[in-house]
């Protein structure tokens, strides 16, 4: 566990390196903020809400979702680099687990984006384009909490496709094609209140809507008492499902590894 | 004329090495064209709920977004290599260009083009104006068609004329592609909406530090005259063709200045 | 042909690790130094140095990429970094490490490129390219995809590439780096064909001495920004023929030593595979040959010795670790 929690360490330490690019990217945050924010404006047209919905929560469902995809975002081509540059024996041989280190050293990298991206660009928000506070001390704790559970699934989304280039010549557009839809999906761009029903009803049926979804509603209090139990839950069986997945493309791609010799 | 028939042997290179590689092509082609629709599905399905944008209906806002990536697919074809200036520098690839006898940026211009990029954005782009030219109610005649003609090529100039400007910021400086990203993409985020739905800072960003209102906003606005021209000059929408042209001269004497601070990578 | 006269080139380094979000702090290197000399029509002059002496920045400064900060620079008529159009049309420049040829395509591909670009009438081009085909054995991978292509083919190519608009002068960097011996003799030969039979000028930059052995007439070593040698290949060799080489290997491995030579013979331990092995170094001219090994049969136990003529190789050695002073 030492080398895992050493690994996040450094890659953390690592980013410290660019200042340039992590001011940038602060701009970067606050820019798709206020894009959203501009066209959640025009839309409300001055109405207080729509569907009971009101535009200080649309706002505040965009500086989540879109603050923590931002802290989220991370080199997806890292393991199908090394994978058709057949790095990856090299890295199998090593005695600590390829898959593990990946995740720490994102978990590193992200904790990084969090405390120098998510929560400059949430400070500005708050105090220029309207935050809510959270609904009470132990919404933001079950935000947080919901929010980890968020992160695991999209990383366990994005590893799934990686290991698809132990088979394929190039993963790039495949990678790019289920961005598209975590994108629109996960409620980044478009708030799930005002998705299409039935487009609705079949996100409730996938892992997207607990990444980014299930926090902001729980950060705003609209999930109460049973209905909370029932949502994480959700979220802890899609880590699990997607966990299972995962570990078959993996044991199955380095075991092709092995037997063609890479 | 013979810079046109070098450009056109170099656009059919780089089309021939693409084609090299297929299936691969057609997949990335595919991934540019969806990663670009994010946007566009977004807006679809969230005009399903609102209806409308300001005053702006789904079709407009469409017409609005054709023209960004229609004078993008032609800026990546000619501009390629100077979005990409950066890496060409530290990977001392401007050297050759140096060695050949012909201007060094007509060599950018014709030597490499995005043909992924360009049928990605291309082919959303042609998508979204025969989907929405016929339903926003201009009347295609001979003016309408000259100035739409005249708007894009002026829109290409714009953008072009921005990655001039930014490459020829790599002669004084190591690192621009921050600032560019800043400059450039992300204020292309800004332009797929009407500009009036902005606070005013972004607007005056918009209209006079990185043009982006005259690639497309402006020229949309000449066609469709939605309510919100009225906070701004109504000359606007008649020189915006010419917008491109004033800039990309500015940027091509920024060039000539700037590349004689060149200096090659150390070895 | 070739007039240099006292060009130093000066490069400002960012360093490394020491910057803020907009400054940095940055040091001067003088990558070359006020060098001067002059390259007559059909002469071919082999430019070395160790890594980082400068003979890049000279050669870029001769082809017209960088501007020398001091000192002037006139070849073929031309000043290159002021007419620069002009003067590379009648240049060609190969750089070992950077290929100018499309990854993806047919060879033929590239050429015909370059035949819009330079403007090559079509009857010269078809002419020079049956030529350099012919020359360079390429019928039969003139079609194929560079990617497929050997290193030494590759080269080749890029040869090619820089000739087919009939430059009268032509520099080469590094032009057989990571080649195997016989593309390299292959190379040599057809370099050394090309400079005899259209007397074309040539400046080779290399790390390999035969290179220079076998392709060059004239040498110019640059260290340090400095140029420490210009003169014949054979010159520098009969100049140090008086340096001379024992090596000899020992019955046992005794402490003794030569102390009536003081520095004059450097004495190095080659010992190796469990043999004792001793090498002296010295100038014949003032340590004569016999004296030396008069005193090593005298004061060591020898089994066997052997001496050197010094080769090209170490004496350059020498001269870049300062041990030979020109």
């Amino acid at each position: 566990m030492r080398a895992y929690a050493e690994f996040a360490v450094k890659k953390f330490r690592n980013q410290t390196a660019y200042r340039m690019d992590c001011f940038m990217g602060i701009l970067k945050t606050i820019f798709s903020f206020i894009v959203y924010f501009s066209i959640y404006k025009a839309l409300y047209g001055g109405r207080s809400d729509v569907d009971g919905i009101t535009l200080n929560m649309v706002v505040t469902n965009f500086i989540i979702s879109l603050g923590l995809s931002n802290a989220f975002d991370f080199n997806e081509m890292f393991l199908p680099d090394k994978i058709s540059w057949g790095e990856i024996s090299n890295e199998l041989l090593k005695p600590v687990s390829f898959r593990l280190r990946l995740l720490s050293e994102h978990i590193g990298e992200s904790i990084f984006k969090l405390v120098f991206n998510f929560v400059p660009s949430l400070i500005f928000a708050a105090f220029t384009i309207g935050m809510m506070p959270p609904s009470s001390a132990i919404n933001m704790l079950l935000m947080a909490i919901s929010a980890v559970m968020g992160y695991l699934i999209l990383w366990e989304l994005s590893f799934i496709v990686q290991t698809w280039s132990f088979w394929l010549f190039s993963v790039w557009g495949i990678i790019v094609m289920k961005n598209v839809l975590v994108n629109i999906m996960t409620g980044a761009m478009i708030p799930l209140w005002f998705m299409p029903s039935m487009l609705r009803g079949i996100i409730s049926f996938t892992p997207f809507e607990s990444v980014y979804f299930t926090p902001v509603r729980l950060y705003l209090g609209q999930i109460s008492g049973s209905e909370i139990a029932v949502c994480m839950i959700n979220q802890a069986v899609w880590i699990v499902v997607l966990f299972v997945i995962g570990d078959i493309f993996w044991k199955k791609g380095t075991k092709k590894l092995v037997v063609q010799g890479g | 004329m013979d810079e046109l028939k070098v450009m056109a042997k170099a656009l059919k290179m780089s089309f021939h090495a693409r084609m090299q590689y297929k299936a691969d092509s057609i997949v990335a082609t595919l991934a540019v064209f969806f990663r670009e629709s994010t946007g566009i599905i977004v807006i679809y399905l969230t005009l399903m709920k609102f209806d409308t944008l300001g005053d702006w209906n789904i079709n407009e806002l469409l017409f609005l977004y054709s023209i960004l990536f229609l004078t993008y697919s032609a800026v990546v074809v000619l501009f390629a290599d100077l979005r990409d200036f950066s890496r060409m520098i530290r990977e001392g690839r401007f050297d050759r260009l140096m060695l050949t006898p012909r201007g060094l940026l007509i060599q950018l211009i014709s030597n490499n083009a995005d043909v992924i990029a360009a049928f990605g954005h291309g082919g959303l782009g042609v998508l979204l104006f025969i989907v929405s030219a016929s339903r926003v109610g201009i009347t295609w005649n001979f003016t309408t068609t000259i100035y739409y003609i005249s708007a894009i090529i002026g829109g290409i100039l714009i953008q072009g004329g921005m990655f001039v400007f930014f490459s020829s910021l790599s002669f004084y400086f190591v690192e621009t592609n921050s600032l560019r990203d800043i400059f450039y993409w992300q204020m292309r985020r800004f332009a797929g909406y009407p500009i009036s739905i902005f606070g005013k800072f972004f607007q005056t960003i918009m209209i006079y530090v990185v043009p982006f209102a005259f690639v497309n906003y402006f020229p949309a606005q000449y066609l469709l005259r939605k309510s919100d021209l009225a906070q701004y000059p109504e000359l606007y929408i008649y020189v915006a063709p010419l917008v491109g042209v004033v800039l990309y001269t500015a940027a091509y004497l920024f060039w000539r200045i700037s590349v004689k601070n060149y200096k090659s990578t150390g070895n | 042909m070739i007039e240099v006269k006292n060009i130093s080139k000066v490069y400002k380094i960012a360093k490394k690790g020491k910057h803020g979000i907009f400054s940095r702090e940055y040091e001067h290197r003088r990558a070359v130094d006020d060098i001067s000399f002059s390259i007559n029509e059909g002469e071919i002059v082999g430019f070395i140095g160790p890594n980082g002496a400068g003979k890049s920045t000279t050669i870029k400064m001769l082809s017209g990429i960088l501007h020398p900060d001091i000192g002037s620079i006139c070849v073929n008529g031309y000043i290159p970094y002021k007419q620069r159009k002009k003067y590379v049309a009648n240049i060609g420049v190969v750089f070992g490490q950077k290929s100018q040829l499309n990854w993806d395509l047919p060879l033929i591909e590239s050429f015909e490129l370059i035949r819009y670009i330079y403007k090559i009438p079509k009857k010269k081009y078809e002419k020079n390219l049956a030529k350099f085909i012919d020359l360079l054995d390429m019928r039969e991978f003139i079609n194929q995809p560079v990617r497929q292509l050997s290193l030494g083919q590759k080269m080749r190519g890029d040869i090619v590439a820089a000739l087919l608009h009939s430059p009268k002068i032509v520099f080469f960097d590094e032009p057989t780096i990571g080649l195997d011996v016989v593309a390299k003799e292959k190379i040599r030969e057809f370099i050394k064909y090309l400079n005899r039979t259209e007397n074309i000028t040539m400046i080779f930059t290399t790390h390999d001495m035969q290179d220079i052995e076998k392709v060059c007439d004239r040498l110019i070593i640059i260290d340090k920004g400095h140029k420490i040698y210009d003169g014949t290949v054979s010159e520098i060799k009969r100049k140090y023929a008086a340096r001379k080489i024992i090596e000899a290997e020992m019955a046992d491995d005794s402490a003794a030593d030569l102390a009536k030579f003081g520095n004059n013979v450097k004495i190095t331990d080659i010992s190796e595979h469990g043999k004792i092995c001793k090498r002296f170094e010295f100038d014949s001219e003032r340590c004569p040959v016999n004296e030396v090994m008069g005193s090593i049969f005298s004061q060591y136990d020898v089994n066997d010795i052997s001496i050197k003529e010094p080769e090209i190789d170490g004496i350059i050695r020498d001269i870049y670790e300062g041990e030979l002073q020109l």
